[in-house]
């Protein structure tokens, strides 16, 4: 697992009612969860159910796919999940760094070449996105 | 003395047979003579000539269960086929290098630390006795494979009209170096913009693939390709206009990006544009470093090899001896 060796990592919920469904009974009320963990129990956290929230919102993923799909000629009716990977897309570099350029601009953010080389999946485009983006709005 | 095999654990008699039908159905390669120390050779295969589904199902049998795993998971044909090319192209390419002696199948590779593929020399009791540098590039139209002995070599191919979805100097502004958009801005002609625009790109990339440091270790803004005009040319008073050289430049203070590389950019089948950079020869003096000698076959393995130097398959436009 590539794109996140922190030792700890914050989840933003931007929806509070979306931890209100949850049996682990968080409140409505927690917009932040911050977790200090080793890398393993990171990964154990990931594949449990706080996975599913944590990971990036629906809206995210589905941009990042309309990007890929423009990017890459993808027709419409193409299946793209947010497991599909880049290179079995047919993208080469250069398609992944026009994508890369254009999710840039779409978000407000800045990927650097360490981020960018990790990113294999659709899901982990979406996820560093909204890592950017919520880095973003802390330092502002 | 007890059944030391139990019926079922022997393979069908049936799939032996299908699978040394398999084997014995693809005839031998012919091999290749060794690159000199300052040659590079280039292979390349045209997906679209590939018609013949049971060869495509002969080259799946070439492949190891890693990469069978990893065509499964690509989903639609013509990318499954490019995917089973290229892996095809790099066995094939190697084995020829070891005069055939090495099966095609039995090639084993690793990533560097920075994960740049490479081949093993030790294959079980097997050992190749030269040093072969590979590295492999693919469009949907084609797939090349570089190869020298020793020395590094990257290779990038691109399709020679193929245009970015994204604006040229946004992405120039984005990935390259301030000289390079300055460069790239001084062409007014759309479409001049463009080619020079993807010459630098198969160069930096070649760059940086030869390095072997992956694209973090080696950002493209960091270095700078230009192209230089050719001082001496054959008729002095009439130099070509595309008599150029192609230099690099890197940060005086980076460790990691070195200089003393030289670039080929050729047209490959009318259709593509390649770049070369392989490491120079210390040995070499003076201009003598400064061109690649490049000697490239068209093949669709097991069925047909083409050598194209000499030939208008193969034009330079700059940087071959």
């Amino acid at each position: 697992m590539a794109a996140v060796s922190a030792a700890f990592v914050r989840f933003a919920s931007l929806k509070p009612g979306s931890w209100s469904n949850q049996t682990n009974g968080v409140t409505s009320g927690v917009k932040f969860v911050t977790i200090g963990t080793s890398k393993l129990s990171l990964l154990s956290l990931r594949y449990s159910r706080f996975r599913v929230h944590c990971a990036a919102k629906p809206e995210t993923v589905n941009k990042v796919i309309d990007i890929v799909k423009k990017q890459l000629a993808l027709s419409d009716d193409t299946s793209l999940t947010p497991e599909s990977k880049f290179s079995s897309l047919g993208a080469d570099s250069l398609d992944t760094v026009e994508i890369v350029m254009c999710l840039e601009e779409e978000f407000d953010i800045s990927v650097d070449e360490d981020n960018s080389q990790n990113i294999t999946t659709v899901q982990d485009a979406a996820d560093l996105i909204e890592k950017l983006v919520l880095q973003k709005a802390e330092a502002a | 003395m007890r059944r030391l095999l139990r019926g079922d654990m022997l393979p069908l008699l049936s799939n032996l047979v299908s699978r040394r039908l398999v084997i014995s159905s693809l005839p031998s390669l012919p091999p290749a003579p060794l690159p000199s120390r300052r040659e590079a050779h280039l292979w390349y295969v045209v997906p679209n000539e590939l018609e013949d589904a049971s060869l495509l199902q002969d080259y799946r049998e070439l492949l190891s269960p890693c990469e069978k795993e990893n065509i499964l998971s690509i989903k639609g044909e013509a990318l499954k086929k490019c995917a089973i090319l290229s892996r095809v192209l790099v066995r094939t390419t190697l084995s020829r290098y070891t005069d055939c002696k090495v099966n095609p199948r039995l090639f084993k590779f690793r990533k560097n630390r920075f994960g740049k593929p490479e081949v093993e020399r030790q294959i079980g009791a097997l050992w190749v006795s030269s040093s072969l540098q590979f590295n492999i590039s693919h469009t949907s139209s084609m797939i090349a494979c570089g190869i020298t002995v020793d020395v590094p070599i990257g290779i990038d191919i691109e399709e020679k009209q193929r245009k970015p979805v994204n604006n040229i100097l946004s992405l120039a502004h984005r990935y390259f170096s301030p000289y390079e958009v300055q460069y790239l801005a001084s062409f007014m002609d759309p479409e001049t913009q463009q080619s020079e625009f993807l010459r630098l790109w198969t160069l930096k990339e070649a760059y940086v693939k030869a390095l072997g440091r992956g694209f973090s270790g080696a950002p493209f803004r960091d270095f700078t390709i230009r192209f230089e005009k050719s001082t001496d040319s054959v008729v002095p008073e009439q130099p070509k206009s595309e008599e150029f050289r192609i230099m690099i430049d890197t940060a005086f203070d980076s460790e990691n990006l070195t200089a003393n590389w030289q670039f080929a950019l050729v047209e490959l089948g009318g259709s593509h544009l390649a770049a070369i950079c392989m490491e120079k020869d210390e040995n070499m003096s003076g201009t003598e470093q400064d061109f690649l000698k490049l000697k490239v076959w068209k093949t669709l393995p097991y069925v047909e090899d083409k050598c194209m130097s000499e030939t208008d398959a193969v034009k330079n436009i700059s940087g071959l001896s």
